[in-house]
């Protein structure tokens, strides 16, 4: 078995609490049956990285009836060999809030409110917008000195993310922005 | 988390010291605490340089074997009352040929026989730093002869030492200037490449390094490839202007995105990239100025909300309400797509339509990440988004699908390029497979590309970013390793546990920690070095040489800093094309600074004194500000008489959109206060908790205080000068809502990273 140090703290301590109540006289077997009532016990286990500063420190998550339940400092992580700040360790409230927004939403002009849409309804409505306004404010030749460029873009579009972003996302949202005609790709590097 | 390490390294008996305008637990456990006034980092450590020069204090092995020191400047180079040579007043510019070398007739730089020469690199430092004496440096910076005298003198001696820094030394007009002063002092004193060495960025995102790898900036594309300008309007224009070397890059990132449309005969698609004109600037600062002109039209947004962390907020706001469409992609509900219920602003008159989006958070979805340290690691999932909450990922997927399929009958030539991109993703593994991509293929073999070295420029490789080029080597996903137990060094590399660009090499310029003939200059903490028996360069980390069977006998064998033209690091930032002999062209031509080959102190825009190195060049003479003069103006310290920094804080992070939405965070820090000197609250009347009325030029906020003697006055050119601090993490939205620090910031930008002035700003503090 590759016992790495994770699976050691887990093992030594249930090993430990059982060999404790053993020297008080209980029966250890009881025991061992009633540690899967433990709070872990019986969750699966998924490793991620924290989402706030650059250190890049890995976490180690806890999930029963697809729910998480637990988040801790990965002890086998090299960064931080276990540890968390006070907003890493916080983390585990992000999929269970109930602050999060589960749908799609519309504010429309003037309006003082939002409104439930369907995600086809949202995409296919930002599609048109984003084609409405490439193809009304496309600049296909600039002069400059005397000298005609094709430059083949858009100013009227900007496209803003990504730091919280996974690499795959960002490169696909460079990918797409370019292939639009956009310049104005922008993101949060300078917070 | 990095203080960790650093306390670390205390207990084995480094030396700690803590430069910051404000006393915090960092100074707490530092042997040494500088108190500084913001904005004045160039005067600080320019004393420091000048001390080691005055001093010989230098490390004349390091620097001659691998820095520029000894190159030959052109005999036009000079700095004259505040502005190198190249300076248009006009256009407010340089022109950087002016800081070239004296090259011979190959083109290579000409080398002088002694440090000594009057022509030589080093030569120029020494004249260029001459001025900033530890007297003139306390001056402006507020700090004590002795304290710098003794920061200098436990920098020499406690070699190797390495510098960390964050948003502190970027947020300025002289942010990358700011990092430029730390190159000069560690390059002097050969702290670049060896093990406890370098220059760190701690840098404030999650993902910052893979967002900025992968360009979602304006001026570049993945993999740090400059973006196309109007004036470059094809591939060979490219090239003559940034290099063969890169050329070979971006035909290879050409490749992925055109697939089979792009060939050589058609230069691999490149005419179909869109140009931005050389002479705009399209950073963020400008989407949410032309939006407020109504040029801007459509806008999405990604996991950021500017309307808490941009400065100069009412800008923000009133580029958002004049944009048609908002699209605004996150967690929880943020200020910025809800700009439109801000606190006394009339919806009814806001014309915008905004969509939001339910973004996946990190822990509901898969992909890869890069830190700090360019270490990219993998993230798993285990539990389905919230509600019907989708990644960014499938966002865009899906998005850009129906974009397309609207383009599907065009014959329009502006609409070829979105036929001819390649994107095909499946549903299931589709992070995996764009990491695929992303790695690169050998177009040939079908074979999924081992690394950098393999890349070609004939357009029979394709991947989506050089730098990781060998992420997937051996077609396997080498960001999931988690060996945290093999690491031969004992240095902490552990080079098996997930994986670093470029090629898994974790300390850049290690050649650098080896002298002329590759021998480690520590033999008990090496990185690599130069086997004679095998000819190869080897070592616990991948060694950064440009070819690893080329020795210390040949030109390769010298170049500790290979992505420069000349291969050495650059004490002065001298511009320099390398040529390229086989395709007549140039093969590298990397960029310098925008506003000086060397680091020279500017006040801050808004400053509570005068430049007294050079009173007619108060600021740096590169920046352009206000760019809307209706919108920026500019405080006097007459009306605002206090130096105003800002910054995150522990507890909370950046806009607070996640964080705010935590109760427990939300116990331990509850809303924005300021942090004033006892001095100023004695002279203002003013108890610890009672409420105040901060205002800048460009807005006001009632804020509660917090009296500290965190903060003391300081002596600036002989006055007295308040600094008072606030964190900027709040806004309207959110569990915790409480007044936006960035109402009063400035937008004044870095003239080569547009990044904001948001630390040191003026202000005036009235009690309510």
């Amino acid at each position: 078995m590759n016992m790495n140090r994770r699976n050691f703290l887990k093992t030594a301590g249930l090993t430990g609490v059982a060999l404790a109540l053993a020297d008080l006289g209980f029966n250890t077997k009881k025991i061992e049956a009633s540690t899967k009532e433990f709070k872990l016990s019986g969750a699966n286990e998924y490793t991620s990285i924290c989402t706030f500063c650059s250190c890049g420190c890995g976490m180690v998550c806890h999930v029963k009836d697809n729910k998480l339940i637990n988040l801790e400092g990965d002890p086998d992580h090299i960064m931080n060999e276990g540890g968390l700040c006070s907003k890493g360790s916080a983390m585990s409230v992000v999929p269970n809030s109930e602050e999060r927004i589960p749908t799609p939403l519309y504010r429309a002009p003037r309006s003082n409110k939002w409104q439930e849409i369907s995600w086809d309804d949202a995409l296919n409505r930002i599609a048109e917008k984003f084609k409405k306004a490439r193809d009304e404010n496309w600049i296909e030749k600039e002069i400059d000195n005397g000298e005609e460029y094709v430059v083949n873009r858009t100013d009227a579009i900007g496209i803003v993310g990504g730091a919280q972003n996974n690499n795959e996302e960002c490169y696909l949202m460079a990918k797409m922005a370019r292939a639009l005609g956009v310049v104005f790709l922008e993101h949060q590097a300078r917070l | 988390m990095s203080m960790k390490w650093v306390m670390r390294a205390k207990e084995k008996g480094a030396k700690v010291i803590h430069v910051d305008p404000r006393y915090t637990r960092t100074s707490k456990i530092s042997d040494k605490y500088v108190q500084i006034r913001p904005g004045t980092d160039i005067a600080f450590l320019n004393a420091i340089v000048q001390y080691i020069l005055e001093n010989d204090l230098y490390d004349k092995t390091f620097i001659i074997s691998h820095t520029n020191a000894m190159y030959k400047t052109n005999k036009n180079f000079e700095f004259n009352e505040g502005v190198f040579s190249g300076y248009s007043d006009e256009e407010r510019k340089y022109n950087t040929d002016f800081w070239a070398y004296e090259l011979d007739a190959e083109g290579k730089p000409v080398k002088a026989d002694s440090l000594d020469d009057p022509q030589t690199v080093f030569s120029g430092l020494k004249d260029f730093y001459k001025r900033y004496t530890m007297e003139v440096s306390s001056g402006i910076t507020g700090i004590p002869v002795e304290t710098i005298k003794e920061v200098a003198d436990m920098v020499v001696n406690n070699r190797p030492g390495t510098i960390m820094y964050a948003l502190g030394m970027t947020q300025h007009t002289v942010g990358v200037q700011n990092i430029r002063a730390f190159g000069v002092l560690q390059l002097l004193l050969g702290n670049i490449g060896r093990p406890g060495t370098g220059i760190n960025a701690l840098r404030g995102e999650p993902n910052v390094q893979g967002s900025t790898d992968f360009a979602l900036l304006f001026n570049y594309l993945p993999g740090y490839l400059s973006y196309p300008n109007h004036n470059k309007p094809k591939l060979e224009n490219w090239t003559a202007s940034y290099g063969s070397f890169r050329a070979k890059f971006l035909i290879h990132l050409l490749k992925a995105w055109f697939g089979d449309e792009a060939t050589a005969e058609n230069d691999f698609c490149y005419g179909l990239l869109p140009k931005k004109n050389a002479n705009e600037n399209y950073s963020i600062y400008r989407i949410f100025e032309t939006a407020m002109e109504k040029k801007m039209k459509f806008l999405y947004i990604m996991g950021q909300n500017p309307m808490v962390s941009s400065p100069n907020l009412s800008v923000v706001h009133e580029g958002l309400s004049g944009l048609d469409t908002l699209v605004v992609a996150d967690l929880f509900m943020t200020e910025t797509a809800s700009f439109w219920e801000k606190p006394g602003c009339d919806p009814s008159t806001i014309d915008t339509e905004v969509f939001f989006l339910p973004a996946a958070s990190f822990l509901e979805k898969e992909g890869s990440l890069s830190n700090s340290s360019r270490m990219v690691q993998w993230r798993y999932t285990g539990i389905d988004p919230v509600g019907e909450a989708k990644s960014d990922l499938d966002m865009i997927d899906l998005l850009f699908n129906k974009i397309r399929d609207l383009y599907k009958d065009s014959s329009e030539a502006k609409d070829e390029i979105i036929k001819k991109l390649s994107w095909n993703y499946p549903t299931e593994k589709k992070a995996e497979a764009v990491l695929r991509e992303i790695n690169g293929y050998n177009l040939k073999t079908g074979e999924l590309l081992n690394g950098i070295g393999e890349i070609q420029a004939d357009g029979s490789t394709a991947g989506g970013n050089w730098l990781y080029a060998g992420v997937y080597a051996g077609n396997e996903n080498l960001s999931k390793r988690k060996d945290n137990k093999t690491d031969p060094s004992g240095l902490g590399l552990f080079p098996g546990f997930a994986w670093s660009w470029p090629g898994n090499m974790r300390v850049l310029y290690n050649r650098a920690s080896c002298d002329v003939n590759g021998v480690p200059y520590d033999d008990e903490k090496k990185l690599i070095w130069w086997d004679e028996q095998t000819k190869k360069w080897m070592g616990y980390d991948v060694p950064d040489v440009p070819v690893a069977t080329d020795g210390p006998d040949t030109p390769n064998g010298q170049k500790p800093f290979r992505m420069n033209g000349e291969g050495v690091g650059r004490l002065i930032a001298n511009s320099y094309s390398d040529p390229d002999y086989v395709n007549q062209t140039a093969r590298d031509a990397s960029s310098v600074p925008a506003d000086g080959p060397l680091p020279e102190f500017y006040e801050p825009v808004e400053s509570p004194t005068s430049n007294v190195l050079h009173p007619k060049v108060q600021i740096n003479p590169c920046l352009k500000y206000p760019r809307i003069e209706s919108k920026q103006p500019i405080g006097t310290k007459e009306e605002f008489p206090y130096v105003l920094c800002t910054s995150s804080i522990s507890e909370h992070w950046c806009a607070g959109t996640v964080t705010r939405n935590v109760p427990w965070l939300n116990e331990l820090v509850k809303e924005t206060y300021i942090e004033i000197p006892e001095k100023l609250a004695t002279k203002l009347n003013v108890k610890n908790g009672e409420k105040v009325k901060v205002r800048s030029a460009r807005g006001e906020i009632e804020v509660k205080t917090m009296v500290t003697h965190r903060l003391q006055t300081l002596n600036i050119n002989n006055e007295e000068v308040t600094v008072v601090w606030m964190p900027y993490n709040w806004g309207f939205k959110g569990l915790s809502t409480a007044a936006s620090t960035n109402l009063l910031t400035i937008d004044a930008g870095d003239p080569n990273t547009w990044i904001q002035e948001t630390k040191a700003c003026l202000v005036d503090v009235q009690k309510v």
